[in-house]
């Protein structure tokens, strides 16, 4: 099981594997996912989320966009670091923050980022995180979190299935935390919710696999607007 | 912009999302002459006059001349671009590109919406530059896109942008003939639009893809368009100082009640300006936004007003 592997990325396929996944994906793994909404507290205050089922399909809109969007740059970044091409991680990183609208939504990835860099470095060894986080540090990339998930996740030997299922995760489980903390609702209807949109992880996955950088795509006209809303609202718990 | 017509609309006929669409029509084949529309803008200042210079078209398109009939601005040329062909079909290959040199101004318009006709083989294909030089000032505001139950359409637009220019371009999108029949709402096969914003030296600022496909459940998602047929996607791309002046005078429009619109502005990437996003009942509803978005950025970016609307449009 714990066979050695010539690209220097330690992945013995073992329980301890599991384990650590399942810390990475762990919504209280401190790399600050509990101060963003991802657009919920605006969606609240405007009536466009009113109740669990209309909370059930934000987050599957949500779960859609990032797998058409973060997920095709967490994609190609978990490829570069398997194939020991940080250039073509730098790549990733540019085009995903390239296209994305809005300071708040900017903050969310590039903290997040940051944070998770940081975190990994304090805890383990991780030589392409380091030189990823001093380039963020020197202004040379902007350290986008999918891209920083990517390189975390394939130094522990996830394969880019594994990497995108936990990407896709920590999304939904995103939303759903800060719902509970912002609606009249329960954590069983939370559980129900990520219990219910985890079943669209594969097919998001296979309809972005093969695409390119350049064939990130969005269509979401009114939670665009709730973007812009949520940086003129006053009365605000969450950073975007 | 060295590529040549053919390596442009190459790369849109190696688009993923069309390659189910490939059929010849059975009317002219695709991209036959009389189908391929070109259009070059040249705008430039000549004696401290900003001039449409340069002109090159091929029908469909078709531009006459430049009118400086701006009240407000009245030393800005506009060229309303013409499709003498009544609306965009199956096979049509059409290319815009746009230059505004160092320090002129210009607006470029659309004479009425852009109908993407319903499709029954092909696809019809759009590539446009916009180049803006130092200190220039472009208004590239094309009318709404309607596109048809079954139309299949994707465009591409590169627009390259210096760093104290500033460039008002956007789309405005109904989701079908909403008038005609119920059918019409999000009925299309494909649309595709692209666009992407670069410094002159190359680096890529912004980058966005907005791509709808047949059967899409989303569009009648709240956070997408329920309730609504029309929405517009318009930056501005100009300096920060600029961009935050404008910021801070446009107000995000979202009623608690009876929702004609709702619009906001976002900030855009690597300091490219920001981005309008407004969604609407009727087209009416979305072009009021626009047109609120675009007197302030005329103002600040230029020191002119907006003229009031004429009324017969």
């Amino acid at each position: 099981m714990s066979e050695a592997r010539s690209d220097g990325l330690s992945a013995p396929r073992d329980m301890t594997h599991l384990a650590r996944l399942l810390q990475f994906s762990d919504s209280t793994l401190p790399v600050g996912a509990f101060a963003f909404s991802n657009g919920l507290e605006s969606a609240l205050q405007t009536g466009v989320v009113t109740d669990p089922a209309s909370l059930r399909e934000f987050v599957e809109l949500a779960v859609r966009q990032a797998a058409r969007m973060d997920g095709v740059a967490l994609l190609h970044a978990s490829r570069a670091m398997r194939a020991g091409d940080y250039g073509a991680i730098r790549a990733a990183d540019a085009a995903l923050w390239s296209r994305r609208v809005g300071e708040e939504q900017q903050m969310m990835l590039a903290r997040m980022g940051k944070k998770l860099a940081e975190l990994a470095l304090k805890i383990s060894d991780f030589p392409m995180l380091e030189r990823w986080l001093g380039d963020i540090r020197a202004g040379a990339t902007p350290g986008c979190f999918p891209v920083g998930q990517a390189i975390a996740l394939a130094h522990m030997g996830a394969d880019e299935a594994e990497t995108f299922v936990m990407h896709q995760y920590g999304v939904a489980s995103m939303i759903l935390s800060a719902a509970v903390r912002l609606m009249r609702i329960d954590h069983l209807d939370t559980q129900r919710i990520l219990f219910t949109t985890q079943q669209r992880v594969q097919e998001d996955y296979e309809a972005v696999r093969d695409l390119s950088l350049d064939e990130m795509s969005v269509f979401a006209p009114v939670f665009d607007v709730l973007v812009a809303h949520h940086t003129t609202t006053h009365v605000r718990l969450f950073m975007n | 912009m060295a590529m040549t017509l053919h390596e442009r609309l190459g790369r849109l006929d190696a688009a993923r999302e069309v390659q189910g669409y490939q059929t010849q029509p059975r009317q002219m084949r695709a991209a036959a002459p009389g189908k391929v529309g070109e259009l070059r803008l040249g705008f430039s200042l000549r004696d401290g006059r900003s001039v449409l210079h340069d002109l090159y078209r091929v029908a469909p398109l078709l531009v006459q001349q430049a009118l400086y009939w701006d009240e407000a601005m009245p030393e800005l040329p506009i060229c309303p671009i013409i499709s003498v062909g009544g609306g965009v079909l199956q096979g049509d290959r059409y290319r815009i590109d746009i230059s505004v040199e160092a320090g002129a101004c210009a607006q470029v318009t659309s004479q009425s919406a852009n109908r993407i006709h319903q499709m029954d083989a092909n696809y019809a294909s759009q590539h446009q530059t916009v180049r803006v030089a130092s200190g220039a000032y472009l208004e590239y505001l094309p009318d709404f896109t309607i596109p048809y139950k079954g139309s299949r359409f994707i465009n591409e637009t590169e627009v390259t942008v210096a760093e104290d220019a500033t460039v008002l371009y956007g789309e405005m999108l109904m989701s079908g003939r909403k008038h005609h029949h119920e059918d019409e709402r999000f009925g299309l096969d494909l649309l595709s639009m692209a666009v992407s914003v670069r410094r002159p030296g190359g680096r890529e600022l912004f980058a966005e893809k907005l791509l709808i496909e047949k059967g899409d459940p989303t569009v009648n998602f709240a956070a997408v368009m329920r309730g609504f047929d029309a929405f517009a996607s318009i930056m501005c791309l100009t300096p920060p100082d600029v961009a935050a002046r404008i910021r801070e005078r446009f107000g995000t429009l979202f009623p608690a009640e009876e929702r004609r619109a709702i619009a906001g502005v976002s900030r855009l990437p690597n300091g490219a300006g920001l981005m309008l996003r407004v969604v609407g009942v009727e087209s009416y509803d979305v072009r009021q936004e626009v047109r609120r978005f675009w007197r302030i950025v005329r103002e600040e970016a230029r020191g002119r007003t907006l003229p009031e609307e004429f009324l017969w449009r």
